[in-house]
């Protein structure tokens, strides 16, 4: 049905690349997010997608058809912004009916879409009301309500929760989650949170400088990221890195060592590697365990003991600063030696380029 | 307790405005009041009698009831100038606002050069005889709105400014074509500029002399400014008509200004807090 299809896109404003050849598949029904810090041509795609800037290059279908030039009416889009956008001078009720006016929906019709959106989203007791009688996390389920009463095959969200306050935000995600359940729909969701990226989707899109840096399902880019860049940004804490030379060079192995971790065996793919080689390692702050003899020694720095567990600061030997989150409540001084064993399967090595050698899935 | 000089600040303010606003129009009042002999002596003092009811009806039957058509030409080049005004200045403020082109730079040109450059009276008048809307309504018409445009061109640039582009791209989404969200989105979204919009160009219309002198002549064309003038040749000693004629014509601009007066202040201050 609606799936989406995205062929070598492009964008350029003058001689400004903003989005650099993107491929990207969509099934229908499916929750996909596109994350990536500021800047990274996130929004540009999803407003190429909407049809509110034109797309230098590539081709774009919703469901079948070629959707480059057709207009955002035309495309079955609806979009959720970050600001609401809703229209000040109308009251919910005509915000939500906006489009079906528009489109010169009969009376009786668009009355039964808007109380049908309504019911769904819980507030048919703000009908009557103008946005600037709303609370924040109200006038969001009234943008959510325009949306969803013009039926559209994909639904685009921007940032829809970034100005919500932290209870509502939590809230808010888990109505949006519930919606995609109740609905099927295709949805599109953008946003900086990785915890957002995490929780939602079924699929997600990492993009930085306009390029994908990967697709895939939440926990497969938390375990096995594709490279440098995916694997810093996934995951809080961010992922501890360091500098390391190739010790041996094993069948479906590499033994690594550096001034801060002392030999560690980790499970990888070895073509092109050779000893003496420099390899970054990263290891996750959740994946470390104090062990008296664990492989990485440090200087504790900074204590966070947050009753369930415990952020440490580690100042390894070359300075290089790591973050450790260990279990339960550990009472550490500030400037003692900390010995950390890092889980070597869930470890993993970066190649020069940034890229992963991570070893092929077990099938 | 304030401090004393500012309570002498205070004092001297009020005086000086009592002096500017308010004695000029207890005079034309006073005037109003009397017959032509007293106002003849064109002094403070207090009338004689009450000539008001006579004085009114002398002056609106002057000339064939010429006020009254006055009143009524007034109205309908104020009426049919604003609308147009409105209009087209929102819409041009607003593809200004929303549009970056490299004709922009051009147009504001143009309109800073309409608002700064003083209009040529004779080439305008060789131009509107050209077209043939020399002495007629409709001219005058396009002529106030062409000489008060760039003003309100920019007051709806500036306002449109602060509307976020999202509300556009909602209302498109939606599927709005361009005139949908012009008209059924940004243009009520400016209703306290374009309040105020209408107040200060129907009274600055309404009141205008010169332009009508100029491009108006003819008793059949006369605005309610121009009758002033008109009797003011015919009556040359009789100022108790003339005062009268003052009062009758100040009245629908101050009827405006009461009745309108929160609409004003909120047209000015509106868009200082963002809300």
């Amino acid at each position: 049905m609606a799936g989406l299809e995205l062929k070598n896109i492009y964008k350029a404003y003058g001689n400004v690349e903003v989005i650099k050849g993107v491929d990207l598949s969509i099934n229908h029904g499916e929750f996909v997010v596109f994350v990536g810090p500021s800047g990274c041509g996130k929004s540009t795609l999803l407003r190429m997608i909407a049809g509110l800037e034109e797309i230098s290059a590539g081709e774009l279908y919703i469901g079948d058809k070629l959707c480059n030039h057709v207009e955002p009416r035309d495309r079955s889009v609806a979009r959720v912004f970050q600001s609401y956008a809703l229209y000040p001078h109308m009251t919910v009720y005509d915000n939500v009916g906006f489009g079906l006016k528009l489109a010169k929906t009969p009376k009786d019709i668009r009355d039964q879409k808007i109380r049908e959106a309504a019911r769904i989203l819980k507030m048919e007791h703000l009908l009557d009301r103008k946005p600037g009688q709303l609370s924040g996390g109200q006038r969001q389920r009234v943008a959510i309500g325009r949306a969803i009463v013009r039926q559209p095959e994909v639904f685009l969200f921007d940032e829809p929760l970034s100005n919500l306050d932290a209870a509502l935000r939590v809230d808010t995600r888990m109505e949006i989650a519930k919606l995609h359940a109740d609905l099927g729909a295709t949805m599109i969701y953008v946003t900086h949170d990785q915890v957002e990226a995490m929780t939602l989707a079924d699929k997600i899109v990492v993009l930085d400088a306009g390029v994908v840096q990967q697709v895939g399902a939440p926990i497969e880019l938390y375990q096995r990221p594709a490279n440098l860049f995916v694997a810093g940004f996934i995951g809080s804490p961010k992922m501890n890195f360091v500098q390391v030379t190739v010790e041996a060079v094993e069948h479906g192995a590499i033994v690594v060592n550096s001034k801060d971790v002392a030999n560690l065996r980790i499970p990888a793919r070895t073509e092109g590697v050779n000893v003496n080689d420099l390899l970054t390692l990263g290891v996750r702050p959740h994946d470390l365990s104090p062990s008296s003899s664990g492989a990485v020694v440090g200087r504790v720095g900074l204590v966070e003991r947050l009753g369930n567990e415990t952020i440490v600061n580690v100042e390894l030997a070359s300075g290089t600063p790591w973050l450790a989150v260990l279990d339960g409540d550990q009472a550490l001084r500030v400037g003692e030696s900390l010995a950390l064993s890092a889980d070597p399967a869930k470890a993993v090595l970066f190649d020069s380029d940034g890229i992963s050698l991570l070893p092929p899935p077990i099938a | 307790m304030k401090p004393r000089h500012s309570l002498v600040g205070g004092l001297a303010a009020i005086a000086a405005t009592f002096v500017v606003f308010v004695i000029p129009f207890i005079f034309i009042i006073l005037m109003a009041f009397k017959d032509k002999q007293q106002s003849s002596l064109r002094d403070f003092s207090w009338p004689n009698g009450f000539h008001l009811w006579d004085n009114i009806v002398q002056v609106v039957q002057t000339r064939n009831w010429m006020l009254i058509t006055a009143f009524i030409n007034s109205s309908l080049i104020t009426v049919a100038s604003v609308t147009l005004l409105i209009v087209f200045a929102a819409m041009v403020g607003f593809v200004l606002a929303r549009r970056k082109t490299r004709w922009n730079g051009l147009i504001e040109f143009l309109i800073l050069a309409g608002l700064m450059i003083p209009p040529a009276v004779v080439p305008t008048i060789w131009l509107l005889q050209g077209l043939q809307l020399f002495g007629t309504l409709h001219g005058m018409i396009l002529i106030e709105v062409a000489y008060n445009l760039p003003f309100s061109i920019i007051l709806y640039r500036a306002f449109i400014a602060t509307i976020p582009r999202e509300l556009d791209e909602a209302a498109i989404i939606d599927g709005a074509r361009p005139m949908d969200v012009f008209f059924r989105v940004i243009l009520p979204m400016l209703w306290p500029v374009t309040v105020t919009n209408i107040v200060v160009q129907s009274v600055g219309i309404f009141n205008d002399f010169t332009n009508p002198l100029y491009y108006l002549p003819g008793n059949a064309n006369a605005t309610v400014q121009l009758t002033l003038f008109n009797f003011q040749s015919q009556f040359s000693t009789a100022y108790n008509l003339l005062f009268t004629n003052i009062l009758l014509i100040t009245i629908p601009p101050l009827i405006v200004f009461m009745f309108f007066n929160r609409q004003i202040v909120a047209g000015m201050t509106a868009g200082a807090v963002k809300g």
